[in-house]
């Protein structure tokens, strides 16, 4: 039930502490009922507190559910953190596998050596891929944008072709990546930007 | 209390809504915020949930007799233990208990995969809600559990029916619709992917391990299930192929199915379509499981009655179900095609097809079999009984092939195996099986299925080993250690398939077990205190009977000593126990003496206070353990598929410590159970072999809906009255089928016999099925065929940079 994973941005207001207040309120209200229903065989008492924690959670979930409506989402930039990072990480490990557990069929006699040599390539393929996705920083939108610089950069003038309108900041002259409207130098290889 | 558990129901339902339309229109507008929003409504749909169900379970615990459900199922004697699980005891907590079970599953599952699947994420939230929606509604409408009584006020409850009040009964039910409910979760997932369209492997990557969570509570459950049957039902089995215990049986084969042919679309892209509908088929056969269950339109011993109004509900359900699902499927079929090709029928792939093909067989024949009663009544307006012997008879060759199947499977190469590693990998197993069939004829076995059914066990195990051997053997070239440090790498680097293995040696177990079956001697006697009667290797002697009482109940016990060989081999007591709200049902209490051969399984019958005499069912089950055995190293197996990674971060790690415990503990229990608690030799009630198997075969009318000759229930006002008859009929000089024949004119129906008789139109029950069977496997052949005329196409090769592949390389020697 973490209200972490909800929001984009670390710096707004502080989402951690929401669901430990009603950790807290769960305390609070539970020994409440514990002094209130004194008296009550044991196995009552046990359940009333769990009434009440189970009451917490629905506050809890209930803010889980209304803020991400009340909350402000920046752009289109969707919630690419350590976790998607994790998320390749592990079917990298996946596709690793894979290809040993292919070579270990090949050694009991299992797979035929025209299969060992079509399947290992596809899996083989596969991981390479997703290393080249790791390489690249795991989020696509750093890998599209740095796509864009690469071919911004190949069809030549840097002060050319916006056809939306919107400007996607600079571009690096040096490597090419894509920095903020605001930023002087470029984050990639701290070449001094140009100004426009 | 009452009202707030109503409002609670109620609230789930709007937010379930809720939950169901924000995710769909998030999807649709790509809206993060709105997804969010979703996923957050079904948390706080299982806190709710949480909430409602510890407000029941407090009603219980204090004693609020003014709600009807804990009125009916409860009482203030019962144990503490008993009154935390009627929550489930009856129809209408049960379907609260499923929506929550089913709500906190969903949001585990939500949870973990709520990154990795993002684009899937939305429309399971959808789907597992819609289905929410649907058991809430139900509950609203119809099945409050919380209803009040109007204007009578209870000051005690009618108390739990004494036969749930058994441990295994407390647990069984839960870890059955744990198994339920579980796989709502690959066809959440399934009906996603074919939504979005996103139809790769990714979803079956998602749903593998809540598939095989869902497997385990799903076997363990039926094992439970059958002990509980075994030890509290006292007719000496465990399987009566009542239609609520197939109901649990349908999905588990379609579950099996589909855990296989899983892997040919991981390794081989093929059977993409085929595992979707996989998925939703059993996805439905929960829900028609629970129909059944819950309906009454099928007679049954356990179901919870009659309501033709739920029954209604229930049935648009599911078609609507059917329709949406396969629609879905047929809408998508364009991208669902696959590349489906197939060298050779000596290859995994055919191996796993025949997999298919033989488990979905069984359930459509259990299917069959078990509605046929229904469908001959609409049809022909003849009521008949499909019981246990018809299904152990068409049953039997089945489970044979499934068994055969396990041991060939795994030796056949993926794809094409040649003639020289089919030798070679054969000849072991192969060896073995001979072997052991040589040692049961030369023993003078007279049962063959029995026989067949050991050599293939034999077969299956030797495939199983060499499969371990072997592996190990390459592991430990590969790796330069030791064989044992090799065997658990080996496990550890494939926990599924290794872990599979040994989900088939507890198949094996349990199939041995079922081989003891047909070695299994019943006997009954009318004892006075002091006299003995002989069973097999056993004499069983009746030293006196007791009465007791603890408040909540009556108990008489008779004190029973059993010799063999002479000397004393154990002390039993069976029992009868009379609950002082349920006089009219009292409960048996078997006493069991296990062993690895044979369980001595002893029923007090009736009994007479005044004389002490008792009248015993005794039932010597041989081999009935290895049943129990087999369920708990099929759960080891799947403990040892499902664990992280962590556990075998090296080879040399301890082999997997928890789930051998889990395992040690299951068998402890069921082993724990072991032993519960002046001279004159009389024989046995003698009955012919001719009336022995009449008595096999009709059905006892006390509405127990077992045979005359397994009948355990106390009172029975039908058994001696019918085996009487039996008697007077054989000692008349009437052949069996004479003797049947006046049965079933006397009754006035075929359905006093356990079997259809096997002819005209009753033909179709077992006919259909197997004919089905035979089509099935010739079109299998056909698309076979069609499959194997495709061109290879040669993949494409893309170039990998030998920078790229060096690290490949190196990071595919650090996995090691």
């Amino acid at each position: 039930m973490s209200s972490a994973t909800s929001t984009s941005d670390a710096g707004g207001t502080p989402t951690l502490p929401s669901w430990q207040l009603f950790a807290l309120a769960g305390l609070v209200g539970a020994t409440l009922v514990v002094f209130v229903s004194r008296g009550q065989s044991p196995a009552a008492i046990i359940l009333l507190s769990l009434v009440v924690f189970a009451a917490a959670a629905v506050g809890a979930a209930a803010l889980r559910t209304l803020a991400p409506l009340i909350r402000e989402h920046e752009g289109a930039v969707p919630i690419v953190a350590g976790r998607a990072r994790a998320a390749v990480e592990r079917e990298k490990t996946l596709a690793l596998r894979a290809i040993k557990e292919l070579e270990f069929d090949h050694a009991m006699g299992k797979v035929s050596e025209q299969d060992f040599a079509e399947m290992g390539l596809r899996l083989r393929t596969r991981a390479a891929g997703l290393l080249r996705q790791l390489d690249a920083g795991a989020s696509y939108s750093t890998q599209i944008e740095q796509e864009l610089a690469r071919r911004l950069a190949k069809a030549g003038s840097s002060a050319s072709v916006d056809p939306g309108g919107t400007r996607p900041g600079r571009f690096c002259t040096e490597c090419g990546t894509a920095s903020t409207a605001a930023a002087r130098f470029c984050g990639q290889c701290g070449h001094k930007l140009e100004t426009a | 209390m009452a009202s707030l558990g109503y409002y609670l129901l109620l609230a789930a339902f709007v937010v379930c809504a809720y939950a169901a339309a924000i995710s769909v229109a998030g999807a649709r507008r790509r809206s993060q915020a709105l997804i969010e929003s979703g996923i957050g409504a079904f948390y706080l749909l299982t806190a709710i949930m949480g909430v409602a169900s510890a407000v029941i379970v407090y009603a219980f615990v204090v004693g609020d007799y003014s709600i009807r459900y804990v009125q009916r199922y409860s009482d203030s004697v019962q144990p503490m233990f008993y009154k935390l699980t009627s929550y489930w005891g009856g129809l209408d907590g049960s379907i609260m208990f499923w929506v929550s079970l089913l709500a906190a599953f969903g949001s585990a599952a939500v949870y973990v995969n709520r990154e990795r699947h993002r684009e899937l994420i939305p429309y399971v939230v959808t789907v597992i809600s819609v289905v929410e929606m649907f058991f809430l509604f139900l509950m609203i409408v119809h099945n409050n559990p919380f209803q009040t009584f109007l204007t009578e006020t209870h000051t005690d409850g009618a108390g739990l029916n004494p036969l749930l009040q058994n441990f295994y009964m407390a647990i069984h039910p839960p870890t059955m619709y744990l198994g339920f409910v579980g796989l709502t979760i690959p066809y959440a997932f399934g009906m996603a992917a074919l939504i979005t369209g996103h139809l790769d492997d990714s979803w079956l990557r998602a749903v593998r391990r809540w598939t095989m969570i869902s497997w385990l509570f799903l076997s363990v459950g039926l094992g439970l299930g059958m002990i509980w049957a075994y030890e509290e039902l006292g007719w000496g089995g465990y399987w009566m192929w009542d239609p609520v215990e197939n109901a649990g049986l349908l999905p588990w084969f379609t579950a099996t199915a589909f855990l296989h042919s899983v892997m040919v679309q991981e390794k081989r892209g093929m059977l993409r379509v085929w595992n979707v509908c996989l998925v939703i088929t059993t996805f439905f056969l929960t829900i028609f499981g629970t129909f059944m269950t819950r309906s009454g339109v099928v007679q049954s011993v356990h179901a919870f009655g009659d309501d033709p109004e739920l029954a209604r509900l229930f049935t648009i359900f599911m078609i609507t179900l059917v329709v949406v699902s396969f629609g879905f499927v047929i809408y998508r079929l364009p991208l669902l095609r696959a590349r489906n090709e197939l060298d050779s029928w000596l290859s995994r792939e055919a191996a796993f097809m025949m997999n298919n093909w033989i488990l979905l067989f069984s359930a459509f024949f259990v299917l069959f079999a078990t509605m046929f009663p229904t469908l001959s009544e609409a049809i022909r307006g003849e009521r008949l009984t499909v019981g246990p012997p018809f299904f152990n008879q068409w049953m039997l060759p089945i489970g044979l092939t499934l068994l055969l199947l396990t041991g060939i499977g795994p030796l056949l190469a993926w794809r094409k195996s040649t003639v020289l590693n089919l030798r070679d990998s054969f000849l072991f197993p192969v060896a073995m099986g001979l072997l052991t069939g040589a040692t049961v004829v030369a023993l003078g076995v007279r049962v063959w299925a029995s026989g067949i059914c050991f050599a293939l066990s034999a077969f299956v195990v030797g495939t199983i080993c060499q499969e371990f051997w072997r592996g190990a053997r390459v592991r430990q070239r590969a790796t330069g250690t030791d064989v044992f440090t090799a065997l658990v790498g080996l496990v550890g680097r494939n926990k599924r398939r290794y872990g599979g293995y040994v989900v088939h040696l507890g198949m094996v177990l349990i199939f041995f077990g079922f081989a003891g079956e047909g070695f299994k001697q019943k006997e009954e006697a009318q004892l006075k205190p002091g006299q003995q009667v002989a069973v097999g290797d056993f004499v069983v002697r009746h030293d006196a009977l007791s009465v007791t009482d603890d408040g909540q109940k009556q108990m008489i016990t008779a004190h029973v000593t059993v010799l063999r060989d002479g000397k004393p081999f154990a002390e039993m007591y069976p029992a009868k126990w009379i609950f002082r709200k349920h006089e009219e049902s009292p409960t048996t209490e078997v006493a069991i003496n296990r062993g690895f051969a044979q369980d001595v399984y002893l029923v007090l019958a009736t009994f007479d206070a005044a004389t002490q005499s008792a009248s015993l069912a005794i039932d010597i089950n041989p081999l009935v353990n290895w049943v129990w055995m087999g369920f708990g190293l099929l759960a080891l197996g799947i403990g040892i598929a499902l664990l992280p990674d962590a556990a075998f971060a090296f080879a040399t790690a301890p082999m997997p410590a928890n789930a051998a415990t889990t395992a040690l503990i299951f068998l402890a229990v069921v082993l724990s159970q072991g032993v519960v608690l002046a001279q004159e030799t009389i024989p046995a009630v003698f009955r012919s072999p001719i009336e022995r198997r009449v008595a096999e075969e009709v059905m006892c009318t006390c509405g127990c809906r077992l045979s005359v000759a397994n009948c355990g229930m106390m009172n029975c006002h039908g058994k001696e009255s019918q085996l009487a008859k039996i008697h007077q009929y054989a000692a008349a000089g009437q052949d069996h089928d004479a003797i049947l024949a006046t049965f079933v004119r006397e009754h006035g129906g075929h359905d006093v016999l356990m079997r259809p008789p096997n002819r005209g139109f009753n033909r179709v029950v077992w006919l259909l099925p197997y004919g089905v069977a035979v089509m099935a496997l010739l079109g299998l052949a056909a698309t076979a065929r069609r499959w194997s005329r495709r061109d290879v196409a040669a993949p494409a090769a893309a170039a990998i940079e030998p920078e790229i592949d060096a690290r490949l390389e190196n990071e595919l020697r650090d996995l090691d």
